[in-house]
């Protein structure tokens, strides 16, 4: 690993830019990772105007790019980082286990490599690809780009989300990011390899911006995404050029007709898999019946992991600085006093030996399926069992970004797939976090990019 | 008939020496003869001798911050007794009113015209010409700024052009949470701007940042600075280091950027130090002894060290005005003066920056 902070500049329609105020990006266990460059707002402004001037690549050009350019992610040094050290740096500065890290790198480098193929899959099946091809003669819908510009807030709890824009790129959008203070890393060295393989300065921007100019880089793009919580999808929920991307509450539910001892795996995991960092972990579990064994039993399950460096192979739990972890650790508190703590009750902090803390696991009853509780959804395996009966029905499963339906009642799952409020249904041993190229996170992000339109010619 | 002593009196280029200046203008304002209604009535609250006991600019914190009374205080009893009854008012001007009711000050035309002498003499230093028409993007109304800038183009020789800005209420649709009025509110100055850019021969631009930057967005009104205006003079906010490279560099690159630091309750501003490089921070120097600045750690009121980072407190003392002692809300680096200068100077004037919304700790991102 460097010893010295590496610089990480923005990256603007004219390459690179270094300025003179600099955010120090620190290592939890102290001393300084990086210093990024925080451009001013006519700076953003510009970068984006340079973004609406500028071409896009034609499509086998870009499509070659993105894929060469997962390429030079995976196996280049860039900003002075081998991919290990860049891994490990980010690992070491936002606290997420270098395994969860591993997985969310490798998800960024195949989901370069088959945006190509997945990227059309939203294309509505009455759509062609482009005016040129003949079936428009007569009278066709083709699919095109609802605007040139896409801009993101990125999130900084977890590399994974940086995979999804770039099908903005393969369906020919120039795209702004704005990096997270907590893991600049894996945007810069993502829009580093996009320029490497091909993709001009004015087509892909990284802007790192404080939070006065972060409005600009959505204000000045035609569409853009913007990660966090409760109140970014309050704030943007009613601008259709903005898709909000907000906490996840996924859930499982488990029916009498089935035995959860069978799925405890498929459980523990998707409370527990990514560190429980992820938005796609599993925040409540319903169950039809007595909660009271399972919640035992994923207590014993979880309270089994162990409290490790974040560095370390075998690491699951996340890390964070001890004030944020005891934060935490009250928020929580105050949150659980209507409810019985299987694990976790006693505090969740563990201080370790290198100055960080880990969260540790946290399981809750709850007496009735709509407890508030059940939507509290925190950045650690942390998960509130609550009974469900049938008149219960789908309003606690509301809100879910994935629900794991364990059950063999087909006309329930008929309700929970009719669900506006439910992005992804997933029946039997699929847990809430799995995701695969080419099946929607949360309906395809072409859904939201793209539009049909009419072409007829002679 | 003066009943005023020379040294108050003096051109601006002759600089008075600071404790025989303070002396004299603090018996002018505290004898029954010359002095204001308002600071007679003071003169009881005081638990200090003025005549005696102010040597130096630094003796000036010995004043209480009196500036929330301009607030209601008849404009009446500000004008020293000594001007007569037919002082020469050249205007009654308010302050932002950011927090609260705004703070009124009166501005005799002494004063004015020993600003304008010494301001115009900066914009020489910096290189700015003389007989160039100003377009000023400033606050209007009751603020100060616009108007003395008619003033100085006037001194200089050239045509100022105004337009309508009501600070005030865009701070308000701001407060409210009503940014899309706001942001029509700033479009709507813009079209007044380019309008008299595209006719007019407009040869200084005295704007605001926040303006600065729209015009900057715009290719059309970057054309027309950079083919007509030899000098930007901004003010009224801060602009960080990175801003002014821009414009310096890439942007405005053969413009003239010069910028003041002020406020109506010293009725003026401190001027950019002529000559810094693009790696210096931006300094400014007051017009001492009759503005002066002090940088102090908020929580003791004692100095900072030079190169370091406090609040700002400024004075003003003049024969037209006394208003010592003013805590404003601005941080700034303290500066080294200009040798002899009995004040502060100032750099880096900034607000406290965010980057996050960190405080929530519901959700993932």
């Amino acid at each position: 690993m460097p010893t010295e902070p590496i610089t990480l500049d923005a990256l603007g329609p004219a390459g690179e830019y270094r300025t003179k105020q600099r955010l120090r990006v620190d290592y939890l266990t102290g001393g300084t990772a990086a210093e990024l460059s925080i451009v001013p707002k006519v700076y953003v402004s510009r970068a984006m105007a340079a973004l609406h001037k500028a071409t896009s690549l034609p499509e086998q050009e870009r499509l070659a790019a993105l894929a060469k350019a997962g390429e030079i992610f995976v196996n280049e040094t860039i900003a002075g980082l081998s991919f290990s050290e860049y891994e490990h740096t980010v690992t070491r500065t936002s606290g997420v286990p270098i395994s969860v890290v591993r997985q969310a790198t490798a998800a960024i480098a195949e989901s370069a490599a088959s945006v190509a193929d997945t990227a059309p899959l939203a294309r509505p099946q009455g759509a062609v690809g482009s005016w040129r091809d003949s079936r428009t003669r007569g009278g066709r819908a083709i699919w095109t780009r609802r605007g040139d510009v896409f801009a993101v807030h990125a999130a900084g709890n977890h590399p994974g989300p940086h995979s999804l824009w770039l099908e903005a790129l393969a369906l020919g959008y120039r795209v702004a990011i704005r990096p997270s203070r907590r893991e600049p890393f894996t945007p810069h060295r993502l829009v580093t390899a996009l320029r490497a393989a091909g993709f001009g300065n004015d087509q892909v921007v990284l802007l790192p911006t404080e939070y006065d100019a972060a409005d600009e880089i959505l204000r000045r793009a035609d569409l853009g995404m913007v990660y966090g919580g409760d109140d970014v999808v309050r704030k943007y929920g009613g601008d259709t050029t903005i898709l909000p991307q907000g906490p996840g509450r996924s859930k499982i539910l488990v029916t009498a007709d089935s035995d959860w001892r069978q799925h405890l795996d498929t459980i523990v995991d998707s409370i527990s898999d990514q560190g429980g960092v992820a938005c796609i972990n599993a925040t409540a579990v319903l169950v039809e019946g007595d909660p009271a064994p399972l919640a035992e039993a994923l207590a014993e399950r979880l309270a089994a992991i162990p409290s490790l460096p974040v560095d370390d192979e075998r690491a699951i739990l996340s890390a964070h600085p001890p004030s944020t972890a005891q934060a935490m650790q009250e928020y929580l508190a105050a949150q659980a006093r209507e409810s019985t703590a299987w694990l976790g009750g006693e505090g969740i902090v563990e201080h370790l030996d290198d100055g960080t803390a880990v969260l540790r696991p946290a399981v809750h009853q709850l007496d009735r399926a709509d407890a508030p509780q059940a939507g509290i959804e925190l950045p650690f395996p942390c998960v509130w069992v609550a009974p469900w009966n049938r008149q219960d029905g789908t309003a606690p499963l509301r809100e879910s970004l994935v629900l794991t339906a364990i059950t063999g009642d087909d006309q329930l799952v008929d309700e929970l797939v009719a669900e506006p409020t439910v992005s992804n249904v997933y029946l039997g041993d699929y847990p809430t976090h799995w995701i695969r190229p080419g099946i929607p996170h949360d309906s395809y992000l072409g859904e939201f990019l793209m539009r049909t339109k009419a072409v007829a010619r002679a | 008939m003066s009943l005023s002593p020379p040294v108050l009196d003096l051109p601006f280029d002759t600089v008075p020496d600071s404790g025989e200046f303070l002396s004299a203008a603090m018996r002018w304002h505290f004898s029954p003869e010359t002095g204001s209604a308002f600071w007679l009535r003071k003169l009881d609250e005081l638990d200090f001798d003025p005549i005696t006991e102010i040597r130096d600019t630094e003796d000036l914190t010995k004043f209480p911050d009196v500036s929330s009374e301009l607030r209601d205080v008849r404009v009446e009893e500000l004008i020293p007794r000594g001007y007569g009854n037919r002082p020469d008012v050249v205007g009654v001007y308010e302050s932002g009113g950011t927090t609260g009711a705004p703070k009124r000050i009166v501005l005799l035309r002494d004063w004015l015209d020993r600003l304008l002498g010494w301001s115009s003499a900066q914009l020489d230093a910096h290189g700015v010409p003389h007989g160039l028409n100003w377009l000023c993007v400033t606050p209007t109304g009751p603020h100060m700024i616009g108007d003395v800038i008619k003033h100085q183009t006037a001194y200089r020789g050239g045509h100022t052009f105004t337009l309508d800005l009501d600070s005030r209420w865009v701070k308000r649709l701001i407060g409210d949470g009503r940014a899309a009025e706001a942001d029509a509110y700033a479009e709507h100055i813009v079209d007044q701007v380019r309008h008299a850019l595209r006719t007019q021969d407009i040869g200084v631009l005295m704007i605001t940042p926040p303006m600065l930057e729209r015009l900057a967005r715009d290719d059309e009104l970057v054309d027309l600075v950079n083919h007509k205006v030899r000098a930007i003079n901004w003010a009224g906010t801060q602009m960080d280091p990175d801003t002014r490279h821009l414009y310096r560099t890439e942007i405005f690159p053969r413009t003239i950027l010069y910028s003041g630091f002020g406020s109506t309750m010293i009725l003026g501003n401190a001027s950019e130090r002529p000559g810094l490089s693009d790696e210096d921070p931006c300094v400014y120097d007051p017009f001492a002894p009759y503005m002066s600045f002090r940088v102090i750690d908020p929580d003791t009121g004692k100095p900072v060290g030079y190169g370091e980072r406090g609040q700002v407190v400024m004075s003003h003392v003049s024969k037209s005005l006394l208003l010592p002692n003013i805590l404003e809300r601005d941080l700034a680096t303290r500066i080294e003066p200009p040798r002899g200068t009995d004040s502060d100077s100032v750099a880096d004037i900034a607000p406290v920056q965010q980057f996050d919304n960190e405080g929530v700790i519901e959700g993932v991102y």
